[in-house]
Order: C-alpha cells, then structure tokens, then sequence
C-alpha cells in the first residue's frame, strides 16, 4: 500500500442517513478526517487519532463537586431534571478528584480555602479543565474590597472558560459547557495543522 | 416588671444604669460583675442567649449580650464597656454553652479576650491571621499567610496571587 | 487486642458537608468519640462590607449570606434599618413580604430535605424537590427578574409591585404544592431504611438545645414550641391563622417531620395571604410617609433616596427564617454608613450543638444528624 497524503481540498462531503457506527461517528461533524481517511478506502490516519481522543473527552466529562458557595446550589440545579446537565454526559460528579477531568470552580474563593482549591487541582489527573463559574470565581466579584476573598481563582490556578453572573443562570452555565466542549474540540496537533475544520 | 430595673434590684453594685436598646429594655454592666449579673439574668429565667457582638469605638470596645426569656417571652439587654488598650471580660460558657462559638466569633473578629473560655482560638479566620478585621485600625492590605497543615507548617501565602509553598 | 484511636479528616471538599465545612473526627473503631468541626472556609467578611457600604448597597450582601433562602434575609436587614429610622411601611408591601418569605421557607426547606435524602442514598428526592424548586423560582423570577440572589425587600417597601398573572401562577403553584407534599409523606416517612438511620439518632433534649442556642426546626424538633412568627410577632403575622409545628421526640426525624409540616403550614399562610391581598402602595418616603405613587418600576429610586442617614442608635432585630433565628445587630451613627453590622445566623448556633449530638454514633449518623440540622455555609462562616 502506498502512502497517503490528504489534499483536503478535495475532500466532499456526502449526506447521507448514518447506518454503521462509524457513519455515525462521522454525521457528529466532530472528527472530519475521518471522512478523508474513508474516501481513501477506509484508511485511517493516526496524525488524527487526537480528535477521537477529543471527541471522547469532550462526550463525558466528569466534574468534581467542589461547591464552594452560592453557584453550588445553582449547580444542583443544573444537575437536577430541568435543566439536565446528562444531555453532554456530565451527570456524574465525581466526590474524587482523582476521577474527574472537569472543575467548577462554584463561588467565592477565600484565602482560607485557595489552598485547598489548589491542592484539588492538582490532585485532578490530566487532561483537565477549569470554568469559574460566577463573579466571584472570576474577580472577587461582590466580595473584591473583601479581606478574606481571592480576587479571581485564576490568580492560582488556570482558567478555561469564565461564566459570568451571580450567580449564573442555568441556562448560560450549560452555555459555558458548549463554550468549553468547543475548546476541547479545537485542542491537539490536528487542530494545529488545520485537519479539524 | 422591666427586667433589667429588676436585675438592678437584685444587684445594684453590678449595674452602671439601665436604658434601651431601641425597644428592648438595657443594662449596663460592670466589667468585673459581668459574671454574676449573668448568674442572676440566669435565674430570672433568661433562658436563650440570642447573640454576643463587639463593638469598637475607637476609644473603647463594647460587648453587648441579647438575652431572652422562652417563658415570660421577655427581652434583655446587658452591655459591657471595656478599655480599647486590654479589651477583656468574662466568658459566659459556664452558664450558656452557646456562647462557646459566639464568643471564639467575636475575639476572632474583633479580639476581645474572654478570660475561663476553654478554647479560645480563632474560629472563621485560619491561625495564622494578622489583626482583628472588624476593628476600625484594622489595614485591609496586611498580607496574610495561611497554613495548610495542623501543626503550622506548610505555610501559603495568598496575597497578590503568589502561592508559595514552604516546607 | 490492642486498639489505637483514629484521626478522620471529612471536608472541606466532601458532597455531605453541604459545602466547605470540616469535619475533624476522633474514632474508636467505627465510634465517633469526638468531633471537632472547623469553620471558616467561605468567611467573606460581610460585616467588615457593611460598615464600608451604604444601607442600600449593603442589601444585595445579606442575599448572599443564606443563599437557599435569601428574602428574609433581606427583609431581617431592611427590619434594622427600618426600626432605626422609623419608617412606616404600606401594607401592600407587608403581604408581598409575607408570599416571598414564605414561598422561600418552602424552596428552603425541599432543598434540605432533598440533599438530606440525597446524603442519606435516595436520589429520587433531590430531584423531586428541585423540580417543585423551579416552580417556584419561575415566581422569584416572575416578580424580581432573579433566581436567587434578590435585592428586592427595600427599606420603606419592595421594589416593584407585583406583576400580572402572579397570582394565578403562585395559586397553581400552592394547589400542586399539595398534592406534591402528600408524595413526599408516601415515598419517605414509611420507608423502613429511612427510618432506621433517623430514629433515635442524633437526639438533644429541650433543655440542652435551648442552652445552645439552638432555634428554628431544630428547637422544634426537640419540643419547644418556640417560633417567633407567633410569640414575638412582626409583619402582617399576627393577623394569619398558623400554628407552631414542633415534635417532642428531638430526634433527626422529628426535626425531618416538623420541616414537612412547616411547608403545609405555609401553603396555608400562603393561602391566606393571597385571598385577602389588599390594593394601595407598595413603597413609603421616610420623610413624607406613604409615597403616592402607582407601582412603576423605579419606584424605590424616585421615592426612596438611595443615600439615606438613620439616626444615631443601635438595633437588634431578628425574624424566624426558615433555618431560625436570623437577627441583625446594627449600629449606627448618623452617617450614610452602619457603624456596626452584627449578623446572628441560625446556622452557625445551630451548628454548635453537633459535637454534642454526635458522639458515640457512627459516621454514618453525623451525616443524617447534620443533615437535619440544615445548615448553609454562606450562612455559618459569613
């Protein structure tokens, strides 16, 4: 078999109704070169093989209860019937760090706890993301001339996405979700070398 | 009866004088007699211990006690004025084991000692907090350092966003 | 056999402590021999705010304190204020107080029982509670624009009136509520489960849960028939027909029974409340009384000063909340600012009776028993 190299420009897309798993796989619109790789008789390329591992991470990630304040009720209630945080397979939270990937960091951060925030996300194995969810998390919000708050959790540890509010409605939390499920499509090398549009 | 004209009654050495706190019926009390006024307030059927605060005037430091009554369904008042330089008055876990936290609460935030207390430590601010916040010299810009462990070690400083972790 | 103590550390990330409490625990085996719990971990120094901001800014802070139940904490600092200044309040305003703080009573206590029920390991409850919660937040939302954190008890009145289609909502609202209450009992109260890890666990008697300070369903649950809504009555109270539910036992299910029974007793209020609503002001001037003005949205702005000076004096006001005794101490001295803002919360009094309640059980049981105790950390570490 020869070797293959892609010309993407080439690449049409057929809609047709998805039958087999991986024309499923494909009708997502997630992992494109896939498609590419089929056109070539079912060759699969492994410079792509991250947007599988993208797409499976970004399909059920598993956050950490850490409610730190008020947002923690708020995310009970995204977790609860409503407004149904299981439709991007992200009902399971997970009480250890240890099986987690994903941190709402929910709520005031105090300088007593941003030590413990730390420690937690550090103990979260790789790969993992961080949402501030709520002013607070994000500035200090309220409580900035407070003695006792961080002014912003990025201030110790990264940030993924920042969800504004106080706290933030249901529905612009699982906005905050899209917004970081777009993230997580976008990261690896393939996206780099523009295989993933 | 007014009670706290009754509890001057009773102890006339204890009490400075009687006023209101707005509708409830107020004693001021002597610092070193506070022990004994409580006693009293006690028998008088003073049941619930509602709240202790500190206050800082600048000049002096004022406790005040909120009592009530379950039964005759009756306010009180007791105040204590301290000096602002050894702010210090007696603790009441002996009478009411309620007052346990409040009091920790109130030398944590505004560093009243309170003298027979069993645990008298910091309870909302980590051990190794500099200054009273709720006093009104306190500088909002101290920088504070936190401790991770038990015994004091692992010390992380939180201010301006540095982390440090030391052994 | 030789046997040696063991040191177990619970929180402050664990899903039971209802938030960033610790737990520091002695064991004997599986015995709790002594619990320690250590606060502080979401101290935001709110007291330290209110003497830095104006009474009317200091308002949106009290939401935050007691975040599942936010309008009577609003309504217990407005009280303050309100005392201080002796400002006169429409009665209009007083009936929407009374329906916010009593629907808030309901949405607190179905989110106690949910999560209790959820540590205990029946998920169906949380689920249950928080879809009857979301009713009730449409309400919130319907009448303030938010969710939770509201900002809409003012001094003088609330800060608009209420809109139309409310009433026929909040009456859905209460006739669901019913029915809903009734499956509650049936899934709960007779499961043999439930019962087993409830009954006679984590039980304080009248006399010592008085000595700590305790009030609210936890004082009732251990038979002291003691709401302030009855005995020291404030707002349009006096005038509703209501009674103080309280259970003899003071077990962690008879403070679970006195919660279910305080919510049919606010649909009850609630019931009340809305039939005999009267028309009029919903805001007052403290400097020229009722406001002659007809429910438009800036209301408080054109009729209530945003920069306001109480006199000089000192206030201790408190209410019964749904978790107990909210109170506020306020000092003020004159100027646009308190000088002294003291909050008394229910949790962090209600919480001091758990290294007693809790020694020679399991830890299972702390879990139940401080369940019960409902206490939020917003509200304990302020």
């Amino acid at each position: 078999m020869d070797p293959v190299t892609i010309d993407t420009t080439k690449i049409k897309t057929v809609k047709k109704k998805p039958v087999t798993a991986l024309e499923k796989l494909e009708d997502t619109g997630l992992i494109s070169t896939v498609l590419a790789a089929r056109e070539r008789e079912g060759l699969i390329l492994f410079s792509t093989v991250d947007q599988i591992f993208n797409w499976a991470r970004l399909s059920s990630l598993w956050p950490v209860t850490s409610g730190l304040a008020c947002c923690a009720i708020e995310m009970m209630a995204v977790a609860m019937a409503h407004h149904d945080i299981a439709r991007f397979g992200m009902e399971i939270f997970r009480a250890s760090p240890r099986q987690a990937d994903l941190m709402f960091v929910a709520g005031t951060v105090t300088k007593r706890m941003a030590p413990r925030v730390k420690q937690l996300y550090e103990m979260m194995p790789e790969p993992k993301w961080v949402i501030a969810v709520g002013s607070c998390a994000s500035t200090g919000g309220p409580y900035h001339e407070s003695y006792a708050v961080l002014k912003g959790v990025d201030l110790i540890i990264p940030v993924d996405v920042y969800i504004p509010g106080c706290p933030p409605r249901p529905e612009a939390w699982l906005y905050g979700v899209i917004q970081l499920r777009e993230k997580i499509k976008n990261e690896g090398y393939g996206a780099k070398w523009g295989l993933n549009k | 009866m007014n009670p706290a004209e009754e509890l001057k009654q009773k102890l006339p050495a204890a009490v400075v004088s009687t006023g209101m706190q707005l509708n409830k019926p107020m004693a001021v009390i002597k610092k070193e007699e506070l022990l004994n006024a409580a006693k009293k307030v006690k028998e008088m059927g003073f049941d619930h211990l509602s709240v202790i605060t500190g206050t800082d005037y600048n000049d002096h430091f004022e406790v005040v006690y909120n009592f009530f009554s379950y039964e005759k369904k009756q306010n009180l008042v007791l105040k204590v004025i301290t000096d602002h330089d050894n702010p210090e008055v007696d603790s009441l876990t002996s009478l009411w084991k309620g007052a346990d936290w409040l009091e920790r609460e109130t030398y944590d935030l505004v560093g009243i000692k309170f003298t027979g207390h069993p645990n008298l430590i910091r309870i909302l601010l980590p051990d190794g907090w500099v200054g009273h916040p709720l006093r009104k010299d306190y500088d909002m810009n101290t920088e504070q350092f936190v401790t991770m462990g038990e015994g004091g070690e692992d010390v992380v400083s939180t201010d301006g966003g540095n982390l440090l972790r030391r052994k | 056999m030789e046997t040696d103590e063991l040191l177990i550390n619970m929180g402050p990330v664990h899903p039971s402590t209802h938030g960033v409490l610790r737990f520091k625990l002695r064991m004997d085996g599986e015995i709790i021999k002594e619990c320690t719990p250590v606060l502080g971990y979401l101290h935001r120094g709110t007291e330290k705010l209110g003497e830095m901001k104006t009474y009317l800014q200091f308002i949106p802070y009290t939401d935050r304190l007691d975040y599942v139940s936010a309008f009577p904490n609003n309504y217990v600092f407005v009280k303050a204020v309100e005392e201080l200044a002796g400002i006169e309040v429409p009665l209009r305003a007083e009936y929407i107080r009374v329906i916010t703080m009593e629907l808030n009573r309901i949405v607190n206590h179905l989110v106690s029982i949910g999560s209790l029920l959820m540590d205990l390991g029946a998920a169906t409850m949380i689920m249950w509670g928080f879809r009857e919660r979301e009713n009730a937040l449409q309400l919130f939302e319907k009448l303030c624009g938010a969710r939770m954190t509201f900002n809409y008890i003012k001094p003088g009145g609330v800060r608009e009136d209420i809109p139309e289609g409310f009433i026929p909502q909040l009456n859905e609202f209460l006739k669901d509520m019913e029915k809903r209450i009734e499956d509650y009992e049936q899934l709960i109260n007779s499961n043999e489960i439930f019962l087993m890890r409830m009954k006679n666990i984590g039980v304080i008697s009248a006399q010592e849960a008085v000595n700590y300070g305790m009030t609210g369903p936890t004082l009732r649950g251990s038979g002291v028939d003691y709401d302030l809504r009855r005995y020291e009555p404030y707002s349009i109270y006096p005038d509703l027909d209501f009674k103080v539910c309280s259970r003899p036992e003071g077990d962690s299910y008879a403070r679970y029974i006195v919660r279910i029974d305080e919510m049919k007793e606010s649909l009850h209020i609630l019931r009340q409340v809305v039939d005999t609503m009267p028309e009029g002001k919903i805001v007052s001037n403290p400097k020229y009384g009722i406001a002659p003005m007809t429910g438009t949205p800036s209301a408080v702005s054109t009729y209530f000063p945003r920069i306001f000076t109480p006199p000089a004096g000192e206030v201790y006001s408190r209410i019964e909340a749904p978790k107990g005794e909210l109170g506020f101490y306020v000092v003020s001295d004159g100027t646009t600012k308190p000088y002294r803002v003291k909050i008394r919360s229910p949790s962090f009094c209600n919480l001091t009776a758990i290294p007693k309640m809790v020694v020679g059980l399991k830890i299972p049981d702390l879990i139940a028993a401080f369940g019960t105790i409902d206490v939020v950390l917003g509200d304990v570490d302020r």
